[in-house]
C-alpha cells in the first residue's frame, strides 16, 4: 500500500508544484509507481509543470462526482512509465470537493501505487483541508524568507493538530552566496526555527526555470537543483543520503571563492 | 559595513512566530500590546511613538522613551 504524502507550504509561490513534479518524476525514475494529484481546484498548474496540459480530458472533480471512472481521468506520462497524474479542475472551486470525499478517493487508489503525492494549494482554507485529508505524511516547502518560514510554522501547527506528525522540510531556492554574505538565513537557521526534520535543500538554480519552461523536470539532469531533487527522492525511497553541507566551503564554487579570499588576505 | 540583513530577518521572524504561537486568541498579542500601552499611558504622559512594547518568547519588554531621547 502506497505512502500518501501532501506537499504543502502555506505561502504561495515557494515551489510546491515544482517540488511535487520533480519528486514524482524522480521516484518514478527510481522505479516506483507514483500518482501525483493536483488538489488546487480552480488554479490548475501541476499538469503544466509536468508538460501534460494537452492530455487532460477528465479531472479530480469528475472522478469524485462520478462523471467518469478513475482510469479515464488518470494521465499516464509516456516519458516516465511509473508516473500518473490526476489533474485538477480549472473551472470549479474548492467547495466542489470535501475532505471526506478526498479521504475516500485516496483510500481506494493508494494500493495501486508506491507513492501518492498531493500537491496542495496555497492558504489554510478548504483547499488545504482537502489536500491533507487523506495524507499520513507531509513535506513542507519553504524558502529562506521571513514570510515563507512564518507560514510554514503555521502550517506545521495545523498539520500536527490534524494528526499528521511525520512532517519534513524542504528548503527551496537557497542562495549559497547570499548565506555566506550574511544576507540570507542558512539551512541551520531555518531548521532551528521550525524544529522539524530536514528532507532536503534545493539551491536556487535557473535550470529549474528553464526546465519548467519546457515542461520537463530538473530532477535527474546534471544541474545542482536536479541533483538535490534526486537526493530527496532517494531519501523518500529509504536510502541514507546525507544532506549536502551548504555551510562549508565545499564544491568548485567554494574552492574558487575561498581562493580569492586568501589572495585578497595576502595583499 | 551595515548590519548583515540575516540578523534582522531572524529577529523579525522570531517575534512573528512568538505572536503566532502565543495566540490564545488570534489577536491576543495585539490586544495585550494595546492594553499595556493604555495602562502605561494612564500614569505617564506619552504618545504612541514613545512607548515601545516587545513581546518575545520569554519576556515582555516595555521601553519608555522620555524627554531625554
Amino acid at each position: 500500500m502506497g505512502e500518501v504524502i501532501v506537499i504543502t507550504s502555506g505561502k504561495g509561490g515557494v515551489g510546491k508544484t515544482t517540488t511535487t513534479a520533480n519528486i514524482g518524476i524522480g521516484l518514478s525514475i527510481l522505479g516506483k509507481k507514483v500518482l501525483v494529484i493536483d488538489t488546487d481546484l480552480g488554479l490548475r498548474n501541476l499538469d503544466v509543470v509536468l508538460g501534460l496540459e494537452n492530455r487532460i480530458v477528465y479531472n479530480l472533480v469528475d472522478v469524485i462526482e462520478g462523471s467518469c471512472r478513475l482510469k479515464q481521468a488518470l494521465i499516464q506520462d509516456k516519458r516516465y512509465p511509473g508516473l500518473c497524474l490526476l489533474p485538477s479542475a480549472q473551472t470549479r472551486d474548492k467547495t466542489s470537493v470535501s475532505p471526506e470525499q478526498m479521504t475516500k478517493l485516496i483510500s481506494e487508489i493508494r494500493e495501486d501505487y508506491d507513492f501518492v503525492l498531493l500537491d496542495c494549494p496555497a492558504g489554510i482554507e478548504q483547499g488545504f483541508q482537502n489536500a491533507i485529508a487523506g495524507a499520513e505524511r507531509a513535506i513542507i516547502v519553504t524558502t529562506p524568507e521571513v514570510s515563507s518560514i512564518r507560514d510554514a510554522d503555521r502550517i506545521i501547527g495545523l498539520l500536527e493538530a490534524s494528526g499528521i506528525r511525520r512532517n519534513e522540510l524542504v528548503i527551496n531556492r537557497l542562495r549559497i552566496d547570499m548565506v555566506r554574505r550574511g544576507d540570507m538565513m542558512s539551512v541551520d537557521d531555518v531548521t532551528e526555527i521550525l524544529a522539524v526534520d530536514l528532507l532536503g535543500v534545493i539551491p536556487d538554480d535557473e535550470q529549474v526555470v528553464i526546465a519548467t519552461n519546457q515542461g520537463e523536470p530538473a530532477v535527474g539532469d546534471g544541474s545542482a537543483a536536479g541533483r538535490s531533487y534526486m537526493d530527496i527522492c532517494r531519501r523518500l525511497n529509504g536510502e541514507d543520503i546525507p544532506i549536502e553541507d551548504y555551510t562549508k566551503q565545499g564544491g568548485l564554487f567554494g574552492k574558487i571563492s575561498g581562493f580569492f579570499r586568501r589572495n585578497q588576505g595576502g595583499q | 559595513m551595515s548590519v548583515q540583513s540575516v540578523y534582522i530577518a531572524k529577529e523579525r521572524l522570531k517575534n512573528l512566530l512568538v505572536s503566532d504561537r502565543v495566540q490564545c486568541a488570534p489577536d491576543a498579542v495585539e490586544r495585550l500590546t494595546k492594553e499595556l500601552y493604555q495602562t502605561v499611558s494612564k500614569y505617564v504622559e506619552a504618545g504612541q511613538g514613545q512607548i515601545d512594547i516587545k513581546i518575545t518568547r520569554t519576556d515582555i519588554h516595555i521601553k519608555y522613551m522620555g524627554e531625554n531621547h
